[in-house]
């Protein structure tokens, strides 16, 4: 695993515009970063991040299946009680899952360790999926790449195919996507979603997370007043769980992507959950409920997390019980969870984290984010990376 | 390969350059896509029966009969309603109507159904699109005589053949239309949140993460 400087596309503005990838740089700021790639052995891809990937999510699954039927699990995981039966319900009928991104602390020669699960509202899909694609493409065609270079990224072709089964699970209903008004991200995001429905023939449409109506049957419905039966909503579970239409979950015939049991494995207690039940596995790191500090008493330094939060919001390392607080935000009202400081490793200048996509339950690329401070937020830049021997 | 072996990057484009021509709907060349082809019209097979299903399309009996059944569904729900027997048959013949099931209105007989069997996924038994009710209209001298046509009124063609082109959206399922009595009762939580000064500064970064 090594980063290197690479010569930037000649006017690759200009083509991000033509494909309407608009934000690549945020407040001049440059958040799609190609000054630079990271290159990957076909070893470290497949056996260090490939196999871990799918080996922890399904980890996850098992502890998925522990939480929904145990009324203490659900309660330490601060899962409204009003939706417990919501989301069993949808463990139970298995709810098909479209994607999820895993977050791993990896330096080329030690075990990945699993940061969190992005599970529900995963984002940086289109850079990740094509963008950085595209980008391997053109540094091939144009020379400046080895012919043999090859990349971690068959999530486009993956989406397309998971999107055409769950046609196939979800018959002739239409696909509402969804997502806040006002972020030219989470568009974007939702819009690339769209594009691969739309290549598997899926019938797409788009309503803002704030203009879902109701009707009086509490069946939902978008400003054609069109009943909704599916719908991909970019917008976290426990937000909607939380909001006055929440108490429609679960009352209407709706197919959501991701499904509602989603809820359980974008929340931070999976951490010291997945600790528990594969105490000791080499991509895990140690991790704590509050209620467990005891048992941390070895560790010297911990990270302490919101039970919910995004994007590195609201994170803060204990060095001997002196709390100091790396990064602000909203979250944490919920409670908090706690794992042993493993820092990010450092290529040159920069904490370096490693995105790895699932669609569905197989691993499918790897995205990468770099940035000046140990904790990845939403700022962070995003490099693309080839896999070369 | 461990990457997305082709992209069709004319689908990919936002803003098309003006040397190229239409898009291509697909953006993955995946080879158990390819029969979902561009353009707007699709060719259907016209069927009058199961039976007729059976021996004229690549559907099996038990795909055939659900099919048919569906067809008859859909004619209840969005066939043409007429407020008396007359006024159906004068349009439709004599004896080519039938009250409804709640027994108030008057429909013509379903005169078959249109299938597209490109949609259909014969490895998985699926079909990806609705079975449309037709009728055969028969109103003597109309320049519609003996025209075949859907719900709607669209025709599709003359009676005696039974492949047509129509639009993509005659095999399209309908949506459901309701009254909306309430709307924004979801996004509160995101706002109240980033009002919250902090990290989230940006207008453009969202609720991913």
């Amino acid at each position: 695993m090594l980063r290197q400087d690479i010569k930037q596309r000649k006017e690759w503005q200009k083509k991000a515009a033509e494909f309407g990838f608009k934000f690549h740089t945020m407040h001049g700021e440059t958040y799609w970063d190609e000054s630079a790639f990271y290159q990957f052995s076909l070893n470290q891809i497949e056996n260090d991040l490939e196999q871990p990937t799918e080996e922890i999510h399904q980890m996850c699954l098992e502890v998925v299946n522990q939480v929904v039927h145990d009324e203490e699990w659900l309660t330490k995981f601060k899962l409204p009680p009003n939706q417990w039966e919501f989301i069993r319900d949808s463990w139970l009928n298995g709810d098909p899952s479209l994607y999820s991104r895993l977050d791993f602390a990896y330096d080329g020669k030690n075990p990945a360790k699993l940061y969190e699960n992005n599970a529900d509202t995963p984002t940086s899909i289109y850079e990740t999926g094509f963008w950085q694609w595209l980008w391997l493409q053109d540094n091939v065609d144009g020379g400046k790449l080895n012919r043999g270079a090859d990349q971690f990224n068959s999530l486009q072709e993956k989406l397309v195919n998971r999107f055409f089964d769950l046609q196939v699970l979800t018959p002739n209903r239409t696909l509402h996507f969804a997502c806040c008004k006002d972020t030219e991200e989470d568009r974007g995001t939702v819009q690339y979603l769209e594009d691969c429905a739309n290549a598997a023939g899926v019938n797409c449409k788009f309503v803002y997370v704030e203009d879902i109506g109701v009707d009086k049957n509490g069946n939902f419905t978008d400003l054609d007043n069109q009943v909704i039966t599916w719908m991909f909503k970019l917008y976290p579970w426990e937000f909607m769980m939380a909001e006055e239409y929440g108490q429609f979950l679960g009352t209407n015939n709706i197919r959501w992507i991701e499904p509602p049991w989603k809820a359980v494995l974008s929340n931070k207690a999976l951490m010291p959950a997945l600790w528990k039940m594969f105490p000791d596995h080499p991509n895990l790191l140690p991790s704590f409920f509050e209620d467990e500090l005891n048992k941390a008493a070895n560790f010297s330094s911990l990270v302490k997390k919101p039970l919910f939060s995004r994007e590195g919001a609201n994170i803060s390392i204990i060095n001997g019980g002196k709390e100091k607080t790396e990064s602000d935000g909203p979250y944490g009202d919920e409670g908090f969870i706690y794992q042993a400081t493993h820092f990010l490793p450092k290529f040159s200048d920069n904490y370096t984290l490693i995105g790895s996509w699932l669609v569905d339950d197989t691993a499918a690329g790897i995205s990468i984010r770099e940035d000046k401070s140990p904790v990845t937020q939403d700022m962070s830049r995003f490099l693309p990376h080839i896999i070369l021997g | 390969m461990k990457r997305t072996k082709i992209i069709d990057l004319s689908a990919m484009r936002k803003i098309k350059p003006s040397y190229l021509v239409k898009p291509i709907t697909l953006a993955v060349a995946a080879a158990m896509l390819s029969a979902c082809g561009g353009g707007n019209s699709q060719e259907v097979t016209f069927v009058k029966s199961v039976d007729d299903c059976v021996s004229n399309t690549d559907f099996t009996l038990a795909q055939c009969e659900v099919a048919y059944e569906k067809a008859l569904e859909e004619a209840e729900k969005t066939g043409p309603k007429y407020k008396s027997m007359a006024s159906c048959e004068s349009e439709f013949g004599p004896q080519q109507c039938l009250t409804d099931r709640s027994g108030s209105f008057f429909m013509p007989f379903m005169a078959g159904f249109i299938v597209n069997q490109l949609l259909f996924d014969r490895s998985r038994n699926y079909y990806g699109g609705s079975y449309n009710p037709v009728y055969r209209y028969n109103r003597p001298y109309s320049r519609y005589h003996d025209t075949l046509m859907l719900s709607d009124g669209t025709s599709i063609g003359k009676y005696g053949k039974n492949k047509f082109k129509v639009s993509k959206s005659a095999t399209s399922p309908k949506p459901k239309i309701t009254k909306t009595v309430s709307r924004g009762g979801f996004g509160s939580v995101a706002s109240a949140k980033s009002s919250w000064g902090g990290g989230k500064s940006s207008s453009s970064k969202g609720w991913g993460g």
